[in-house]
This record gives structure tokens, sequence and C-alpha cells, in this order.
């Protein structure tokens, strides 16, 4: 039993609200049950949808399959939330018989120990560690797809998997990585920390906070089922009509989007909720944290922006299903649609992923160079400005598809616009730096790595934007590499800062320093290696997605698989070190970096409602260098 | 940061807690303006494109402007008798009722309008095609109707029961029959603009 066990379960009796149907219910059940009720839903869409000749289903109804397909995954979706409570509340509320205290203590976790960590646990606290367990998952598969697409690219002609298998690694390494990045941040730590960094004794809506992350696990075995129904042959993106003519497998990727946007925007409701509405007593706007700021901007530029994509799944599953056209030019529809759709959530989107990683940099800077935050305000208009412009520049993506050829100059121009923003963001960093003596512990590393991945990440997103270099450089090797830079080097750089920062406060140890440091160098060398290997595969002309390349590209891709495996090496030591760490790391005091903001200022285990007593603000939260 | 620990606050009082539930509703309805925008945009988009003239092949039928309004009104009509029982508390019950038989109304009228779709093809082997994109987008923004109707018809029925059962407290029942006016007001201007969208074929 751990340290977080021991603290659970000895403070005081565990709730007990007898004959409630909570007590019952936990992870085990909700897949038993999700189990029963998919497959109650296969059987009846089977033999009510499907027609036979002699036993044997009609092979030319493939519309027919879908609706089977996309039926039973939602069927598991809704039974696994069902089997583990999540219905509960709002049954109960509909009848007028709310939750007793009791019930609602008990779906805290109090007392319970690891047991409600496979709970539908309300506690914030439960569901960062939730989440950053889904994450290291997360990457951990889409990281060996990655090394499995290197592998096959590490020279001409390889052979390592079949074209149809690379095809679908590549697609499922993309959506992966994106759903693991969208939450890396803002998931375990938007969770875990900040609410106590604003002095909240939990989220505003603590039920729909154990909906949010339940209702995203629902979606990994959807999207893993993708492998056994013939892959994934679109890359992420998922254009139509392809998408639309795809396999079985495709149906996976839709029912993952539209089960994703769901626990996105639970999730952005949530926290922007509580940012507003819960921060303590004299926590103005102005002394809000900077991670805080960062993360409610992200997730609340993810709430408008996310249902777009969902409705671009809806109609690219009815299409498939009920034979409607929204992207079959024969029966009216266009292909253009859907591409506007995506990207009017797939820029977005990028910053959705971005600003979280960036915004917890920020918050390690001051405390390690014991300087304030330079120009806290700045930083603001940064996230601002950039959630901004954002959803001006989608059609940037379409340049070479042929759409509105005459707005391209306008996006041109709106797209460049996101520089001064983004800069003020570099700004900040380095202004905070200037003239100051870091203090260099592990946290503090990542943000350095972030200030040379993210420039170079910037500068050639600069070239994309431009639409002649965008003519000879779309759908290269160039364009994967630049935002690799960006998502990679920007927003996993910080995740993994923040968990260097946030890991003593979030399991009472801290991290495996060394280890820290050796990952960090793997990390750092094997990126910058591998993908300025694929800068120059892509400046020479490689096209993206392909499993084969001329020879001429043989030097470039050889360098980048070099530099993934040198990744591969660094993720894995990581691994190690956070497991390690935290069951035998060395026990970490309450304020290690001698922080000022308030979760600091609390013990581990943290109190099941953050504070005995809620705090009372009365100055920023990096008043460095100012005295008391 | 410096702080101190006079304020002694761990539940919220009864106006912070509605305050915060009506936010967060407000919220989600962003996310769902965001879904209505996608599909006007839609809508209009691929009218304006009509690829093939496929927008609406010629000797399709389409519904009627009339016919979208009749979805929509019962929405408008709901919203406003819950409005009503939010001023006057005595009535409660009965406006509580008549929103949801007006929702359960809107609810069948909208599911009879999806039952018989003029505009579909059905070849010899029984495959049913949606002809043209109109009747596409038709079929997803009747769909999102159906959505909103069933969630509303949730929302209302909680409220009669609750009305008769639960002993909430005064201030907090006030909130979250804001709150609820909320999205009963959202789904009427929802249905509004998907009325008005549906009526320019």
């Amino acid at each position: 039993m751990s340290t977080l066990d021991k603290a659970h379960t000895s403070t005081r009796p565990v709730p007990n609200p007898k004959r409630s149907l909570i007590t019952r219910l936990h992870m085990g059940t909700g897949v038993v049950v999700g189990i029963i009720i998919a497959a109650i839903a296969y059987y009846l869409l089977k033999h009510s949808v499907l027609t036979y000749t002699d036993g044997v289903a009609d092979p030319l109804e493939p519309h027919s399959n879908n609706i089977v397909l996309l039926g039973t995954m939602f069927a598991w979706s809704i039974g696994f939330m069902a089997g583990i409570g999540a219905f509960i509340g709002p049954w109960r509320w509909l009848i007028g018989k709310d939750l007793t205290d009791e019930e609602i203590l008990y779906m805290a976790g109090d007392g319970q120990g690891v047991k409600r960590y496979f709970k539908y646990c309300t506690d914030h606290k439960v569901v960062g560690i939730q989440y950053l367990v889904g994450v290291m998952t997360l990457l951990g598969v889409g990281g060996t797809m990655a090394m499995m697409i290197r592998t096959n690219l590490a020279r001409p002609g390889g052979h390592f998997v079949t074209a149809t298998v690379y095809n679908s690694l590549v697609g499922l390494h993309g959506i992966t990585m994106i759903i693991a990045m969208i939450i890396v941040a803002t998931g375990p730590f938007g969770n875990y920390v900040m609410p106590i960094m604003i002095g909240a004794y939990d989220m505003a809506f603590p039920r729909l906070n154990a909906l949010s992350w339940w209702v995203l696990f629902t979606a990994i075995p959807v999207l893993c089922s993708a492998w056994f129904l013939g892959g994934i042959p679109t890359g992420w993106t998922a254009y139509a009509p392809l998408s639309v003519q795809a396999g079985p497998g495709m149906n996976a990727f839709i029912a993952t989007i539209i089960i994703f946007a769901v626990s996105t925007a639970v999730a952005g409701m949530n926290i922007t909720t509580t940012v507003i509405a819960m921060r303590t007593k004299g926590m103005k706007w102005n002394r809000v944290p900077i991670f805080v700021v960062g993360s409610t901007i992200s997730v609340a530029l993810a709430i408008p922006a996310f249902p777009t994509f969902m409705v671009a799944m809806i109609m690219t599953g009815l299409d498939r299903t009920y034979n409607t056209g929204f992207f079959d030019a024969n029966m009216g529809g266009s292909g253009w649609l859907y591409a506007n759709l995506f990207w009017i959530m797939g820029h977005p989107e990028v910053y959705v992923i971005l600003i979280p990683g960036v915004a917890a940099l920020m918050e390690i800077v001051p405390v390690f160079v014991r300087k304030p935050l330079f120009s806290y305000n700045a930083a603001i208009m940064g996230f601002a400005g950039i959630a901004g412009l954002s959803i001006l520049v989608w059609a940037h993506h379409m340049y070479i598809a042929g759409w509105a050829p005459s707005l391209n100059g306008a996006f041109m121009v709106t797209t460049e616009m996101i520089s001064i923003p983004t800069g003020l963001l570099f700004l900040v960093l380095i202004g905070t730096l200037w003239r100051g003596k870091p203090w260099m512990k592990l946290p503090m590393l990542s943000v350095f790595a972030f200030i040379w991945d993210f420039l170079i990440g910037g500068i050639t997103g600069i070239y994309l934007s431009d639409v002649p270099a965008d003519g000879y450089l779309h759908g290269s090797m160039f364009v994967t590499a630049h935002f690799h830079f960006t998502l990679m080097g920007a927003a996993l750089t910080g995740a993994i800062g923040g968990l260097a920062y946030w890991f003593p406060k979030m399991t009472g140890r801290m991290l495996d320093e060394k280890a820290g440091y050796i990952s960090f160098w793997f990390v750092q060398i094997g990126f910058n290696v591998l993908f300025f290997g694929m800068f120059m595969a892509g400046a020479e002309g490689q096209p993206r997605r392909v499993m084969d390349y001329a020879a001429m590209f043989k030097n470039s891709n050889l360098v980048s698989t070099i530099g993934a495996y040198s990744v591969g090496t660094g993720m894995i030591i990581l691994l190690w070190a956070v497991i390690h760490s935290s069951r035998h790391g060395k026990v970490a005091p309450m304020n290690p970096w001698g922080a000022k903001t308030l979760e600091w200022t609390v013990p581990y285990p943290v109190p099941l409602t953050n504070f005995d007593e809620l705090p009372v603000i009365t100055s920023d939260p990096y008043g460095y260098g100012k005295g008391k | 940061m410096s702080h101190d620990t006079q304020f002694h606050v761990h539940h919220d009082s009864d106006a912070a807690v509605g305050r915060r539930e009506r936010l967060g509703v407000r919220l989600l309805i962003v996310a769902d303006g965001s879904f209505l925008f996608s599909m006007i945009f839609s809508y209009f988009y691929l009218r304006n494109l009509n690829t093939g003239g496929n927008w609406l092949p010629k000797g399709v039928k389409h519904y009627t402007p009339s016919s979208a309004w009749q979805v929509a009104i019962p929405f408008v009509i709901a919203a406003i008798c819950h409005r009503l029982g939010q001023e006057n508390k005595e009535r409660r019950n009965l406006t509580s009722i008549a929103t949801l038989i007006v929702l359960l109304v809107g609810g069948y009228l909208q599911w009879k309008q999806m039952a018989h779709m003029p505009f579909l093809l059905k070849d010899d082997g029984g495959v049913v095609t949606f002809n043209g994109a109109y009747a596409s987008n038709w079929v997803l923004m009747a769909g999102t109707g159906i959505f909103h109707y069933f969630l509303g018809a949730f929302i209302a029925l909680g409220i009669l029961i609750r009305n008769r059962t639960t002993n909430v407290s005064h201030e907090l029942d006030v909130w979250r029959q804001r709150t609820a006016q909320s999205w009963f007001t959202w789904c009427a201007i929802a249905a509004v603009l998907t009325a008005f969208t549906l009526s320019i074929v």
C-alpha cells in the first residue's frame, strides 16, 4: 500500500451508504455491462438491418454493416457508463431523490484507497491521476506505432509492415497522439492541480469531471478495435470522400471522435466554470496563476471548436450508414465541406494543445529563476490573441485543395499575424529568464528545450503559411516535421516539464532526477535529429504518409529513424522514472521548489476538500524578490 | 502567493451553486451553438454550391417551409410555458405539465416528419438513398431536433417530478428554474434558426 492509500484509509471510517447501488459499481461492472449491451445491440442490429442470402450477409450492403458496427460501438460506450454508475446521478435527479451526503462522500472516493481509481470517483485528484495514466498509455501506444513507421522507413523499400498495416499505422498514430496531446496537460494537471491553485475545494461539477474521463476511457477500446476491422486508411484527417468509402475500421474512428468530442465539451465546460466561479476570496483575475489562465483559454477554445469536427464525423457516419450525400458530388455533396468543417476545428485544436504546455512552462520559470513573471499581461494577451486568431486561419490548410483561391491572401495574412501573439509568449519567457540565475532542476530543462523547439516549429510554420512556398512544401515531410516541432516540441515538452514540476505534489515523491536528465537528453537530441532529417527529406520533395521513397531520400530517412529510436529510448526511461519514483522515490517535502502558488501550501496526500479552510489571497503568485 | 485563513466556507451558498450551474449550462449551449452553426454552414454551403444540380434534383419533393416551423413552434411554446412557471410558483405544476406535453407533441411531430420523408429513393433491392444534398441536410437537422426534444422532455419531466417531491431550498430552486430556462430558450432559438434555414429551399 502506498503512502497515498494509507492516508486515505486512516483518516476516518469509509462512508457506507447502505443499499446504494453506487457501492457495487466499478470499472469491472462497467466493462461487463458495456459488453452485454454491445452484444445485444450487435445481435439486434445484425438481425434487423442486414439482409441474408442462404445464411450469409449480403456483401453488397456495407452500409448495413456500418450501422451494425457503429451501433455496437456506441452501445458499448453507453453500456459501460451505465455499468460504472454514471447515470445514477441524472436518474436520481429525475425521480427527485437526490444523492445523500453519504453517497456523495462515497463517490468522492473517501477512504477507498486504490479502489477509487477504478470507480466513478468524483475527486478531482483521482481524475487527474486517471488522466495521467491514460495519457501515458496513449503516448506509449502512439509512440510504439511511430517506431514501427520509422522502422519501415529506415531504408528505401522497407517491408517491416505491409502497405495496409502501414496506412493504418499512420492514421492510428496520428489520432492517438492528437487525443493524447489534447489532454496531455489539461487532463492530469488541469484536474489535479488547477482547482488547488485557485483555492477551490473541488471542481464545479465533480460528477461531470468523472464523466469526462470515463467517457474518454470508453473511446480507447473503440479506437483499438480499428485494428481488427481493417484499420484506418485515411490518416488522422479522415478526409471525405475517402473516409466514406473506407472499410469497417473507419467506423471506429468516427465513433471515437464523437465520444471524444462529448468528453472534451464536458471537461471544457467544467474547467471553465470552475475557474470563473470558484476562485477563492481575493483571487482577482490578475492574481490567477498563468497555468490556470492558459488552461482555461485552451479549454474555452475547445468548447466551440470540437462540435464542428463532431458534425463532420456525424455526416461521414450518415454517408456511410444511411446513404446521405454530404460529401458525394453525385448527390450534391462536396469534399470541400468536410475540409472546411475539419479545419475550422483543426487549427484551433493546435492551440488547444499548445497553450496549456506553454502555460505550464510559464508557471515553472519564475519559480526557478526567482523572479516575477515578466509581463503577466503580455502572456495573457498572447494566449488570447492566439485563441482569437486561431479561428480565422483554417483555410491555410486548403491552399492546394483549390477552395476559394481568392481568399488565400487573406488567410495568409491572418496566419502570419499569429506570429505576433506567439512572439509575446517568447518575450514573456525570455524576459523572465533575462539576467536571472536559473536553478537548473529537471523542470527548468524543458523551458530551454521549448524555446529552441518551438522557435523552429514557429518559423517553419511561417514558410507554410506563405501561399507560394506552401505550393511546394504542402503534403511533404516538411509539414510533418513542422507540426511535430510545434506539438511535440511545445506541448509535450511543456507537459513533461509540468510533470517534473508537479510530480512531488501528485505522488508525494520526487521524480528520479538522474533518470530524468538522461531521458531529457535522449528525447531532445533524438527529437531534433529525427525531425531535422524529416525537414531535409521534405525540402527535397519527399511526400508524407508514403511507405516507400526514392533512393535520394535514404540518408535523411536513416537519420530520422536513428533520431526516433533515441526519442523512444528516452521516453521509456521517463516512463520507468515515473513508475519507479512514484513508488520508491525520495519523499518530497510539501514545497520542494519554494513556489508561491497555492498547491504548494497543502500537504501530501492532499485532503479530500484540499483546504481545511479556504485561503484568502492578498498578493500575486509571482512576487519573488519583492520581500514578504 | 501569500494567504491567510480567515475565510472559512466549504459549502457554497445556494446562489453560488445555482449561478455556477447556470454558467455551466450556458457553456454547453456554446458547444451546441457551434454544432448548429456547422449544420447551417453546411446547408447554405451545399445549397450555393449546388454540385451537378443535385442540391434538389429535378422532380424530388421537399418539405414546405411551414413544416419546419411546425416543429419549431413547440419549442417556443415550451420556453414560454417554463417562463410563466418561473414567474408564478403557484402555477408551476400546471406550467411544467404543459411544458412536458408540448415537448412530447413537438417530438412526435418531428418523428412523424422523419418517418415520412418525401425525398427518399428506394432501389429494387430495397436500399434507401437520400436524394440530393437538401435531403442529407434536412435529416441531420431533424435528428438534432429530435435530440433537443428528447433532452428537453427529460428536463421537463424531472422538473415536474421534483416540483412535487423534492425538498429543495427556495433559492436553489429559483436558480435551477433559471438554468432550465436558459436551455429551453436556447432550444427555441435553435429551432427557429433551423426552421428559418429550412425555409430557404
